[in-house]
Order: structure tokens, then sequence, then C-alpha cells
């Protein structure tokens, strides 16, 4: 079975959403999705995407399964004040059935020539603690845990603190 | 008592911004680690597509530490959760040591909170070393949650040479 891989387009918004609830189902967290694809259109394909996705997408030239969106990295660019410009993988998922075939390295190296193409000095991303098989995908490919070495957590303040935080809306 | 402003950051700014993001890498013993430039940020900061933004606290000329009016910064970008949609995301926060305790970083973190407000997003975050205490508190007092602690996320990194290995030949 062949695959592509290819920049998402606006018609994609329903699969991604899909592959994101399928994803937060495996992390037994869907109920916590509460992005719709009307935000995913607006945040991704308006004037200022948000984010961008590249689609892996099933070639098969008698099959049904021809044209299938099977997998799909979300990534953005961050900046780090000491060497500038990463890339910051957010999500990254091939559906089980479709595992094996090479489509997760194959987006991997996709991200990778990206990072090259538009001047990135590095790839970020989190991966849960207990998830040793795709700690050990990332670490073969040269990873490194930086919560391990250099001692750094993730925080966050949620809507509620920070409107609490902010100035009071006049009555 | 020390009078300040807050404002966004102007291309003017960026050897001001270089200044303090060394002092904050040598607090943190990393500066050698530095290796961004006036230029980058210039660049990377002012031009057609902004890769981050920068708030910056300045105070009166008479009130500077050696001849230095902008004594305080924040960056920042904005980031996606594909579960909950943008965040704002907290990248570097300093203020210089002598001018601490005056309510400039409280300030800092208020205006970013209504801005990530304003631009609807759910939420803010950042990461703290996990022996910064005093950062770890100035955060918890105003609600923060450790996302590390309490759901196990690890921040992973592969660097330049690693990706060109990946690359297709």
């Amino acid at each position: 079975m062949e695959y592509k891989l290819r920049k998402a387009e606006p018609r994609d918004v329903s699969d991604i959403l899909r592959l994101v609830k399928e994803l937060a189902k495996y992390e037994e967290m869907e109920d916590q999705v509460t992005l719709t694809e009307k935000e995913l259109l607006e945040d991704g394909f308006g004037d200022t995407p948000f984010y961008h996705c590249i689609i892996a997408e099933l070639q098969g030239k008698n099959s049904s399964d021809d044209g299938k969106v099977v997998g799909f990295v979300m990534y953005y660019f961050t900046y780090d004040p000491w060497v500038g410009k990463q890339l910051y993988l957010e999500e990254f998922y091939v559906m089980d059935e479709y595992r094996g075939m090479g489509i997760g390295s194959g987006l991997l190296r996709h991200l990778s020539d990206l990072a090259m193409n538009t001047r990135c000095t590095g790839m970020m991303f989190v991966v849960a603690e207990n998830n040793e098989p795709s700690i050990q995908f990332y670490k073969l490919r040269g990873a490194e845990d930086l919560s391990q070495e250099e001692g750094w957590r993730l925080f966050r303040f949620s809507k509620n603190s920070l409107v609490k935080m902010g100035t009071p809306v006049e009555e | 008592m020390a009078s300040f402003i807050l404002r966004k950051a102007e291309p003017r700014d960026v050897s001001d911004i270089m200044r303090l993001i060394k002092e904050l890498a040598k607090f943190e013993e990393m500066e050698e680690k530095v290796v961004l430039t006036e230029k980058d940020l210039l660049e990377d900061g002012f031009g057609d597509h902004p890769f981050y933004h920068c708030l910056v606290a300045e105070v009166p000329k008479l009130q500077g530490s050696e001849g230095y009016t902008v004594i305080g910064f924040a960056m920042y970008y904005f980031t996606y959760d594909p579960w909950i949609g943008k965040l704002l995301y907290l990248e570097d926060f300093y203020v210089m040591q002598e001018f601490r305790g005056l309510g400039i970083g409280s300030k800092i973190l208020k205006v970013l909170s209504e801005k990530a407000v304003k631009t609807r997003c759910s939420g803010m975050h950042f990461i703290v070393a996990e022996n910064n205490t005093k950062s770890i508190e100035f955060y918890k007092r105003r609600g923060a949650a450790d996302l590390s602690s309490e759901e196990g996320w690890r921040l992973f990194e592969i660097e330049k040479d690693d990706l060109l290995k990946m690359t297709a030949k």
C-alpha cells in the first residue's frame, strides 16, 4: 500500500479533527477535545495560521482506501532566545492499522527537511513519561530528554487563572 | 518608588533585548549558549512574519541602571493545542535584579494575561527549571499548574545535527 505526504488543505479539517480525537482516545482523554472543525479552519487557514499540518494519504489505484487520510503531524514555529527559530512538533499520529509501513519515519523526515529549509536550529516536542514506544522511537533518532537532562518542567495557566490575573471587566 | 511603563518592543529595542537575554542566561550559568545575534532578533521579530513578540519594561532615564532604561522584558509567541486551540507561550521573562520587588513582574504577567484572553487563547504555557523554586512559587501563587508533575510531560529536543541525519539524501 503506497502513501503520499502533503500539506493539509481546508478540506482536511474533518480528517484532522478525527485523528486528533483518535489520538486523544488512545490517551484516554477524548472528552477533553473541545476544539471544533470551524476553529481548526479559522486557526489553520486564515490570514495568520496558528498551526500547520502534513497529512499522510493512502494511494491505491483500485483500492477503496485510495485517498484515505491515515496519519498526520501538526506543528508550528517557536523561538528560543539563545538560538532562534525552532520547529515545534505538537501532534504526531498514524492510525494503528497503518503502522509499520514507514509512514511515521516519512513524516519525521519531511519535518526535518522543513526545519532545515526554514533555518530552524532544532525540533522540540513533549512526550508523556510513560509512553515508552514513542520515547524509544525518538531517542533512536537522536532526541534528548531535556526534562531529564536539564530539569525543565512544563507549566500552565488555565483561562480561569488568566482572567483572575487580568484587569477586572467593567460592570 | 520607581515608576515604570510597559510597552510593545520596537526594532530599536533589539540591543536591550539581547542584553537582557544574555543577563538571564548568565543567571542560569549558560551565557556561552546564546548564539543569537541582534540581526537575527531584528529579522525574526520585526519582519513580515514575526516569530516572537516582546513586551519591555522601561524606567525614566534618571533611574536607569548604568544608563539603561529598559530593565525588564517578556518574550512570547502563540502555540496551538489540538484539544483546545490557541495558547500564549511565555518563552522568556526577566526583570533586572535591582528593579525587582516593585511589581514589574506582576504587571508584565497581568498584561500578558489580558493579551491571552483578548486573542482568545485557552491558556498560557511556559517551562520552569525544577530547581528554580522562587519562580515556581511566583507562578503557583497565581494559579499555575505543574503539568510535568500532574500529567507526566517531558520536554524533548532533536538538535540540528540529528535533523540533518534524518533529511532525505
